[in-house]
């Protein structure tokens, strides 16, 4: 094992939305800070839109990653590269969707607006949307969001306006909007943190289509690799390791963090030394890595005195409909969602269920044919091979999604923890889920689906289809595998019995250890978790430089 | 329809897909991959499996008054995938080819590439409903199994960039109307994502081949 003697004032574990913000900003107030990031540093050449390498073989995000999933405990396990994150410099928000969304004010406080609900594990989070207020702005304005101020009824108060105006709409995005409002919704621009003109020493976007699971070859689209790590880099103080895979995070007698030991591409052991850390490797890989760090201070994992590690894990859920028009909508153009709407989502418990979300306009299952092609023919049963399959083929220029991103609800039987069984390729356990959907789930997915339809139908669609993806559709016998959106692992909360980390996102048991990925969140919002993992970083980045000025940590 | 069987089916093929497919490295595809590709020259199939995959193809894309799989060169996209990045898939397709070839002549005594279009089709639905003759009771390529991996792997082959050995001068992709990876050549107009602009498909504007 190679150890330098160099103590770093913070080593940040993982590089994508959680990390590369704290990166960002600590390296600006002065620390010297050193990242370490599992996955390989790509080149803006490899974001080349090869959508059978990128999107079908998953050969550039996350090409060596293992998972495993169950149901429940008395279920079979399957394993396989099953959730849908990245292993790369910047992380999952190299390839977003750039959906960019402040949560509304409600879902900071869900169990005391709803009351406790059997079989759910419902909390508030220990902020409120004014506590993060100011931070969502300021995520806005490093990552250059774009959007309609004011166009969202339903949506957060704004202080500020978007600082960028909002992209052109295809026809699909007005047939998205013509339906939902003879339903009497209210569509608005859906805000993307995509370049709408240039900003940021960021060209604007070019509106190549292959945007949502393709990283950008412009960086029209921003992330931490665009925006956070070239800041960080070029303030010369940040030592950007590609290809860690970190193991264990050392304890000293003490009980703090010493730093944390990785293995290189070659699989040889290294460790660094830090004075704080910063877990960040999203909710699953925060979970593995706190599980692997076992000591005589804390037998079931780092910092879980609260055997919570791990638990209430929860995603979205996305009730979805493919329409058919009769015109090109143009929707394999722009990005994955240029329109919206948010009348669905206050919650209202008369329509059977609690909680809700927003629904979008989507191109047809992808900006891209193959995605379009073998997703088709996995939700629709006829048309298997022949002239019916090759007129659904026929029909990509004209099909568009209608789709929702709803809120699970966390339970404490969903979770993380590592697999007894398998291994990686450096032969570490791996991290396995367990996770059923709560009844709640099921009834708004299929609600939700019957208003999309709904609202394809008044669109003027002339095929509807509801999709159900395998995996990717929620009801009584059907639980969502895999998700882009992971949190809850590692709730954040006042009570050191009752969550992981607290307000400020520092572990109740370790002083060093700070947590700043989805892993914090108690509950999941009924919006892409993005801009919020972003606005909660530099809330918590505000924090840790004013305690380290005043030489509290 | 029976739907379930079908989703089983791709759950499997999910699986298969993608424990496979990470087994080659973020690198770009050697030179040599391409022109294996652009050659056309047969690396795994045989005369004989070359010819029963190509004719599946075709019954799953077929051609119209537009190209199919045929002319998309899809049997093309799956001998050099099975060569490189979907080796995994290999014990799959020689077991089934194997499977298939006998099935053919014991329902039409005659290989499949020699079949009408209609038996051919007949064919595919006995698999398709594991409603089989000579079909060995044992093997882990299944009928369904064997025939939604083809399934996929054409559409894949009709849709996926030419430099794969598919989707032939962009038959596959002026089929769907899909008008290429524009980014990379010069992204869209904002006329033309609001569709008061004609898209100019990738191929009438491509000048480096």
């Amino acid at each position: 094992m190679t150890t330098k003697s160099k103590i770093y004032d913070v080593c940040v574990i993982g590089t994508g939305a959680g990390g590369g913000v704290m990166i960002d900003q600590l390296t600006a107030a002065g620390m010297d800070v050193v990242a370490l990031e599992r996955g390989p540093l790509l080149s803006l050449a490899e974001f080349n839109e090869d959508e059978l390498k990128t999107v079908i073989r998953r050969q550039v995000f996350a090409r060596d990653k293992v998972d495993t999933y169950r149901q429940d405990e008395h279920s079979p396990t399957e394993k396989g590269n099953i959730a849908e994150i990245t292993h790369c410099v910047g992380g999952s928000i190299t390839h977003w969707g750039a959906w960019a969304w402040r949560f509304r004010p409600d879902d900071f406080h869900v169990l005391s607006k709803e009351g406790p609900v059997a079989g759910a594990s419902l909390a508030d989070w220990p902020i409120s949307y004014e506590d993060l207020e100011p931070y969502y702005y300021r995520a806005e304005l490093d990552f250059g969001a774009s959007g309609d101020s004011g166009g969202n009824p339903f949506g957060a108060p704004r202080k500020q306006p978007y600082p960028n105006p909002p992209h052109p709409w295809r026809p699909s995005s007005h047939r998205f909007a013509r339906g939902a409002r003879k339903m009497g919704y209210t569509p608005f621009a859906l805000p993307v943190a995509i370049n709408s003109q240039v900003y940021g020493n960021r060209p604007a976007c070019m509106y190549g289509g292959a945007c949502r699971s393709n990283g950008c070859p412009i960086n029209a689209k921003a992330s931490t690799l665009s925006v956070s790590l070239p800041r960080a880099l070029a303030t010369g103080r940040l030592d950007l390791r590609a290809n860690a895979a970190v193991y264990e995070l050392p304890l000293d007698n003490s009980g703090r963090l010493l730093g944390a030991r990785y293995l290189d591409e070659d699989g040889n052991r290294h460790e660094v030394k830090a004075r704080q850390v910063v877990l960040a490797a999203g909710a699953m890989g925060t979970t593995q890595l706190m599980l692997l760090s076992k000591s005589a201070l804390f037998p079931d994992g780092l910092a879980n005195g609260s055997g919570l590690v791990g638990h209430n894990y929860s995603y979205h859920h996305y009730p979805g409909v493919a329409a058919v028009f009769e015109d090109d909508l143009r929707a394999y153009t722009g990005y994955e969602a240029h329109a919206a709407v948010d009348d669905l989502h206050p919650s209202d418990s008369s329509r059977g269920f609690i909680r809700g979300g927003v629904i979008a306009e989507t191109n047809a299952l992808s900006n891209q044919p193959i995605a379009f092609a073998t997703g088709l023919h996995q939700f629709t049963g006829h048309a298997r091979w022949g002239a019916a399959l090759k007129q659904r083929l026929r029909e990509f220029p004209r099909t568009m999604a209608f789709a929702g991103i709803c809120e699970e609800l966390p339970m404490d039987s969903n979770r993380v923890d590592l697999d007894p069984e398998v291994t990686d390729t450096f032969g570490l356990p791996v991290p396995r889920v367990t996770k059923k959907n709560h009844p709640n789930d099921a009834v708004m997915h299929q609600w939700f689906c019957n208003k999309l339809s709904e609202l394809a139908h008044a669109a003027g669609a002339s095929q509807i289809y509801q999709i159900r993806t395998p995996g990717a559709f929620v009801d009584k016998n059907n639980s969502l595998k895999s998700n882009p959106h992971n949190h809850g692992t590692c709730r954040m909360g006042d009570n050191p019995s009752a969550s992981v980390v607290d307000k400020w996102c520092r572990s109740h048991e370790v002083s060093n250890l700070w947590v700043t990925d989805a892993s914090v969140f108690p509950t999941a919002g009924g919006y892409n978790p993005t801009l919020t993992i972003l606005a909660n970083s530099y809330r918590v980045a505000d924090y840790f430089i004013e305690q380290a000025r005043s030489l509290s940590l | 329809m029976n739907s379930m069987l079908s989703r089983r089916g791709f759950l499997r093929l999910g699986t298969a897909f993608g424990t496979g497919l990470v087994l080659s490295a973020n690198s770009p595809r050697p030179l040599a991959a391409a022109a294996a590709a652009a050659s056309g020259a047969p690396e795994i199939f045989s005369a004989g499996q070359w010819a029963t995959i190509e004719a599946m193809t075709s019954c799953i894309i077929p051609t119209d008054h537009e190209p199919g799989a045929l002319e998309a060169n899809c049997v093309n996209f799956i001998d050099k995938a099975l060569a490189r990045e979907d080796a995994a898939l290999l014990p799959t397709y020689r077991a089934g080819i194997t499977a298939f070839i006998e099935e053919s002549q014991a329902h039409f005594g005659k290989p499949f590439a020699q079949l009408r279009v209609d038996n051919r089709n007949r064919l595919l639905s006995a698999l398709e409903q594991g409603d089989t003759l000579s079909w060995p009771q044992n093997l882990a390529a299944t009928p369904q199994l064997f025939l939604h991996t083809v399934i996929v792997h054409t559409l894949i082959g009709f849709l996926a960039d030419p430099g794969y050995g598919g989707n032939r001068g962009y038959a596959g992709w002026q089929v769907v109307g899909y008008p290429g990876t524009e980014h990379h050549m010069g992204g869209y107009s904002k006329e033309q994502v609001e569709g008061t602009a004609p898209v100019i498909p990738m191929w009438k504007t491509d000048r480096s081949g």
